[in-house]
């Protein structure tokens, strides 16, 4: 697959810094499964994380840290706990870990040809993440409330502002867009979408469904 | 040699020290690890807003993974500080979901869920070499670039109090910062 459209060393950068809220993470994380560009990317960034804590002027740990540790050192390996992936998601393809291990609603029809999922982020976050499914020749007139939108191609594709999105491309609308995307002929166009605002849930399946309009 | 003027053979020590602990459980090898790596994740965490409490818990559950995950590194797709890095980074990720959870379970618990989702090692250079090309790149940046960057790696601060911090406008913060990663990116291309 071809990408021709990524997220910005900015925040891709901060994905390795770790800074991103867990929406955001996983919107790039899902780009970042299928771009081997970024994530060579990021692999370099948390280089740069390495080089700078290396550089980092060292705080004095408290005396007898080191030891405390070498007594822990043969202490089962395992409290780890593994938490198995939720199935919710295994029907959607392109999807990294990060996000299968999530659960997520149903879809819910929203407007002609679109719908909606949500999935659960496992704590709180600013940023809310569901997949928009849009039938071919779908229209999605999209006016956002929000700060900031991400949205990761998974299947079929559509068309910008003249630009084409397809599957594994990075689509990030900000709050002064006019999205009008244009779904393509062929397959159901499947994307997962962060969106960071002061939208709640019920609010957001009332606001989307009003603008979405099919040709 | 690195934007503080250090040898960048540095590295390679820090690899040979941590198979030491992968091949034989060598705890002297984890010493010295430890001596060096764990007051600099403190540092770290503390930048990042940890108290001093959390910050030196944080460090020590870094250099416990590093025992117990000695066996995981690949010097020859991971360099010794960028793998400590992703540890401590991830740990921090963990600390910062506990916190809005409000979860039980102990720092550490959950390393695995956090993992993110690592590049193909075959899209790698060497490792002493990637650390030494990025080490090239960052010597090029000017110090203000690698302040900007360094403030966004290791301080939980929004743009706009980084913009406080650094007196400047905070659009001006984020086009230094664009532009010091657009300058790193250059450079990295470069040099590969
Ligand atoms: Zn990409």
């Amino acid at each position: 697959m071809t990408i021709h459209h990524h997220p910005s060393d900015v925040m891709l950068a901060a994905f390795a810094a770790g800074t991103l809220d867990p929406g955001e993470r996983m919107a790039i994380a899902t780009h970042l499964s299928t771009c081997a560009r970024c994530r060579a990317f990021v692999d370099d960034m948390e280089y740069v994380g390495g080089v700078m804590l290396d550089d980092l002027p060292p705080a004095a740990m408290p005396a007898g840290s080191l030891a405390e540790v070498m007594e822990r050192l043969d202490e089962p390996a395992s409290r780890t706990i593994q938490v198995a992936p939720s199935s919710d998601l295994d029907d959607v393809p392109g999807l990294p870990d990060l996000v299968r291990r999530c659960r997520a609603g149903d879809w819910k029809w929203i407007a002609p040809g679109v719908h909606v999922r949500p999935i659960i982020v496992p704590e709180d976050s600013p940023t809310r993440v569901f997949l928009l499914k849009a039938a071919p020749g779908t229209r999605v007139m999209q006016h956002s409330h929000t700060d900031l939108e991400m949205t990761c191609v998974l299947t079929g594709a559509y068309t910008h502002d003249g630009t084409r999105y397809g599957p594994g491309d990075f689509d990030i609308g900000e709050e002064d867009d006019d999205h009008k995307p244009l779904v393509e002929q062929g397959e159901d166009c499947i994307c997962l979408v962060a969106m960071r605002g002061d939208i709640r849930l019920s609010g957001l399946l009332g606001q989307l469904m009003q603008p979405f309009v099919r040709m | 040699m690195n934007a503080n003027g250090k040898p960048v053979e540095d590295a390679a020590p820090w690899n040979r020290l941590i198979e030491a602990v992968a091949v034989s459980q060598d705890r002297e090898a984890f010493a010295a690890l430890f001596e060096h790596f764990a007051p600099r994740v403190k540092t770290y965490m503390l930048r990042s807003g940890a108290n001093n409490a959390s910050a030196e818990e944080v460090a020590q559950e870094t250099m416990l993974s590093v025992w117990r995950k000695a066996a995981l590194f690949d010097p020859s797709s991971a360099g010794a500080a960028a793998w400590i890095y992703t540890i401590a980074r991830n740990l921090r990720i963990d600390a910062m979901r506990r916190e809005r959870t409000g979860s039980a379970r102990e720092l550490g618990d959950e390393i695995e869920e956090t993992v993110d989702d690592s590049p193909a090692p075959d899209s790698r250079l060497a490792a002493v070499q990637s650390e030494q090309r990025v080490r090239a790149a960052m010597a090029q940046l000017s110090d203000e670039q690698i302040r900007v960057i360094e403030l966004s790696f290791f301080e939980e601060k929004a743009h706009a109090e980084i913009a406080e911090q650094l007196k400047v406008p905070l659009g001006t913060v984020k086009s230094r910062l664009r532009l010091a990663m657009g300058r790193l990116r250059t450079l990295l291309g470069d040099l590969s």
